[in-house]
């Protein structure tokens, strides 16, 4: 996997219109953009509204000169996220009308057969990381991410603190991200950035 | 918000947990959106907990295996193991497995277990949460653990069990409560093993004989 650096070529690449580098900075930040966004929106369909606009903002910007700044991407991309959101929760829309060329900037995601095969093999991973945690472990978390029950309830009923679902927390992540790496790299899989 | 404190605060884990305020929240955001090494952190947190829902999701909804009637034939198939047509090859293969044993294997045995050895070893914390150990062995050599256990149980005797990468057992072993001593050396024996992380779990026995999870830890180990 290529590590896309965000310095000045990669900024000259993306105002050029070049197809690749586009696919990686829409691929990279729409990964995280969804993560943001998973705690504030309930639909997917508000997401998803919230995820083009912030995008076609940002490639009008883009055009306009108004990025000149390669090492502020993720901050000018965060922000004008957070900017789209605030509209959202008020209601409103961008007064003008987008251009028909505007909508069709972003390029689309595509998941084919390896990426169908990649998210398999990291579930596999995930069920092995599982297997190893005891019992309690396993119903600790299945009581907070499944059943999404209160998490102090759950750690009352369970005899332990939120410190310890922390930790339990971050060294599966640990061991999971020892597989992440290698498959994935700098860069996230598609099949967890395509709808 | 720097990335020390994001690392050193676990702000991944919190995030995840819902546990930051608003205010710590966005600038966690604002951070991960800039920060190349959050920003993964956080991918593979968030994809570890989407599949994580998934497979326990699963195995929550696997149903319990219902008791089946045995058909008869299965009954009747028992039996046929005691015909000649299968009694013979049987009984030589067992002849065969049974000499390679006494005239091989045992002698092999016997010489490891009279010559003196120094074992390649490392240390088990059970119960805290500190970086796993590593050790190199020889393929098809034997390694100490020195397994230390957390001192606040109540039981009356512990149960180690070693699971290979794949997730299988490969052994259990029994360890006494001794008061005043908790690490004990245990002996994994010789065997051609895989490289990759084990794991040690340990379970506390009662006086009445019921098991408890103590808790596990792991150790990398290496094949030269």
């Amino acid at each position: 996997m290529q590590f896309e650096s965000f310095d000045e070529a990669y900024l000259t690449r993306l105002r050029a219109g070049d197809f690749r580098t586009e696919q990686h900075f829409v691929a990279y930040f729409t990964a995280l953009i969804r993560i943001k966004l998973r705690s504030k929106l309930s639909t997917r369909e508000a997401m998803e509204d919230v995820r083009q606009e912030t995008f076609t903002r940002f490639f009008v910007a883009l055009r306009a000169g108004k990025i000149q700044q390669p090492d502020r991407l993720g901050a000018f991309v965060n922000s004008m996220c957070n900017n789209v959101l605030m509209e959202q929760y008020r209601g409103g829309r961008r007064e003008a009308p987008l251009d028909e060329d505007e909508g069709n900037e972003i390029p689309s995601e595509a998941v084919d057969i390896i990426d169908t095969l990649a998210a398999k093999e990291s579930k596999e991973q995930v069920r092995q990381i599982l297997d190893q945690l005891s019992e309690r472990d396993r119903r600790l978390l299945r009581e907070v991410f499944l059943e999404e029950r209160d998490k102090d309830e759950v750690c009352r009923d369970f005899g332990v603190d939120r410190e310890y679902l922390r930790v339990l927390l971050h060294r599966a992540k640990k061991e999971f991200k020892k597989f992440y790496c290698r498959s994935f790299g700098d860069d996230p899989p598609a099949f967890a950035t395509a709808g | 918000m720097d990335h020390e404190m994001v690392v050193r605060d676990k702000m991944t884990e919190q995030y995840l947990l819902d546990e930051l305020s608003p205010e710590a929240r966005s600038e966690f955001e604002e951070h991960f959106f800039q920060c190349r090494d959050c920003a993964q952190d956080v991918r593979a947190a968030s994809l570890f907990v989407e599949q994580s829902r998934q497979v326990l999701g699963e195995a929550a909804d696997a149903p319990t295996p219902a008791r089946q009637r045995v058909p008869e034939k299965q009954t009747a198939g028992w039996l046929a193991w005691l015909r000649p047509a299968f009694a013979a090859p049987a009984l030589a293969a067992l002849l065969l497995v049974v000499g390679y044993q006494n005239l091989v294997t045992l002698p092999q045995m016997s010489k490891a277990v009279s010559n003196p050895q120094v074992l390649p070893w490392t240390s088990v914390n059970i119960g805290t949460f500190a970086e796993g150990s590593s050790i190199t062995v020889p393929q098809g050599s034997g390694f100490l653990l020195f397994v230390r256990i957390p001192p606040d149980g109540n039981y009356a005797s512990y149960q180690a069990e070693l699971y290979n990468p794949a997730g299988q057992k490969e052994w259990s072993v029994s360890i006494p409560v001794v008061e005043g001593r908790d690490q004990w050396p245990v002996q994994v024996p010789a065997a051609k093993r895989e490289a990759g992380s084990y794991s040690l779990r340990l379970r506390g026995i009662s006086s009445t004989g019921q098991s408890t999870d103590v808790g596990h830890s792991s150790f990398e180990l290496r094949v030269q």
